[in-house]
């Protein structure tokens, strides 16, 4: 059961398994806490939006149907609750406090030049609009391809196109600069 | 299509950092899961939606109003007799020769208003600025008649008269008429509405009773009819010779 695919897993679920719901929360549970934590400003804010997906996950398990990729529909509701998130308080850019350092030592002037040129890349991507964010956030941690970021997000292929390109050049920018 | 990946984007958000959620959050996610696994397909919110309070206080106004029109409109209604039309006595006597065999029960009196006499009514009393129509008109004269004949058709003797008549005559008529009759049922009869004879058809059965010898029933006939219809021009044949 630990390799079967993820809408295999959701069927069980639906079917009673909890231990098949236990095996998809490991297996997403990181990607979409950061695409979340990465998307929202709060961490406080962020869990409780995390916990809403899951919950919605958990809910609709009577309903689900495998029409899609399991991540692409994890991914779709994670996108609806965000969507109502910043209806409710705005729009918000990912937070640059806790950014960890790798622990590798270069020494104090690498250490301040890595420190640095992180800042500015998370800088970079705080700056970018929310839905270029997302697109970014969404090949990147959920790896979905075109295609599945305009399913996810409710647009067309082209639209999500441009903004994946719009925001892999402005990081890329940043990733040069420094 | 371009792979739209940048490798060294990748690897520098990859050192922004791995957060994961906490364990606490982990655990309320899992048993929540377990708790939804356990109660197939019971949804963890309940739906509202069917089950608002508003749709059962809707439901309530509506059948109230409901009521409340039906009560209302039936307060509306008029008095029959207060705007009852006047039907002229050949008509009436029509009616009442057709219906005769039926003998239906009926409470009201034989000059019932026509179908269509409560819609003019009502319209009558919902504009009553505007002016009546000329079939609402009431001619005093015409009325005082129509309130004698209603007198006169409330005696008793008027239907015992009617019967008697009809029993007085020979052969298989009144036979067949008899026979029509509903029975020994002393009880219904009061409830059944009197029967109002045209006075031509009275005229007549007063000839045949003079052809027939009867002079004593013909004049009684005769008698009742003049006082029934102190108007109408009696032939001579019709008197006694």
């Amino acid at each position: 059961m630990a390799e079967a695919p993820d809408e295999q897993l959701m069927l069980a679920y639906r079917d009673g398994d909890a231990g098949a719901f236990e095996t998809l929360y490991a297996r997403h549970r990181a990607r979409l806490f950061r695409f979340v934590l990465r998307s929202i400003k709060s961490r406080a804010s962020a869990e409780e939006l995390y916990q809403e997906v899951w919950m919605r996950v958990i809910e609709a398990r009577a309903t689900y149907k495998p029409a899609a990729r399991f991540t692409t529909w994890l991914y779709a509701i994670a996108h609806n609750r965000m969507v109502d998130h910043w209806r409710r308080a705005g729009l918000n850019a990912v937070s640059l406090d806790g950014i960890d350092v790798p622990a590798d030592d270069p020494g104090p002037q690498r250490h301040m030049e890595g420190r640095e040129a992180l800042a500015r890349f998370a800088a970079a991507l705080e700056a970018l609009p929310a839905a270029q964010r997302e697109a970014f956030l969404l090949r990147e941690e959920a790896g979905l391809t075109v295609a599945e970021i305009a399913t996810a997000t409710g647009s067309n292929e082209e639209a999500a196109k441009s903004r994946l390109r719009y925001a892999l050049a402005k990081l890329k920018a940043a990733v040069v600069d420094g | 299509m371009a792979d739209e990946r940048d490798p060294k984007v990748s690897q520098r958000y990859r050192e922004l950092g791995a957060e994961v959620p906490s364990r606490e959050l982990d655990q309320a996610i899992l048993a929540a899961a377990h708790r939804a696994a356990d109660k197939p397909h019971a949804p963890l919110v309940t739906p509202v939606g069917r089950h608002r309070w508003y749709f059962s206080l809707g439901a309530a106004a509506v059948i109230v109003l409901a009521v409340a029109v039906t009560y209302h409109m039936q307060q509306e209604v008029p008095d029959p007799d207060s705007v009852a039309v006047p039907a002229a006595p050949e008509e009436r006597a029509v009616d009442a020769q057709a219906k005769r065999p039926a003998e239906k029960p009926s409470p009201s009196v034989a000059p019932a208003p026509q179908p269509s006499a409560p819609e003019p009514a009502r319209e009558l009393a919902r504009e009553p600025a505007a002016p009546p129509p000329q079939v609402f008109v009431p001619d005093p004269e015409s009325q005082r008649q129509e309130r004698q004949r209603e007198l006169a058709r409330e005696a008793p003797g008027a239907r015992s008269d009617s019967v008697g008549a009809a029993a007085s005559r020979p052969g298989t008529a009144a036979q067949a008429e008899r026979r029509a009759e509903p029975g020994p049922a002393p009880a219904a009869k009061p409830m059944q509405a009197p029967v109002v004879e045209a006075p031509e058809r009275m005229l007549e059965r007063i000839v045949q009773l003079r052809k027939e010898g009867k002079h004593e029933e013909a004049d009684k006939l005769l008698a009742e009819f003049k006082r029934r219809y102190p108007d109408h021009r009696i032939p001579e044949n019709v008197v006694r010779p």
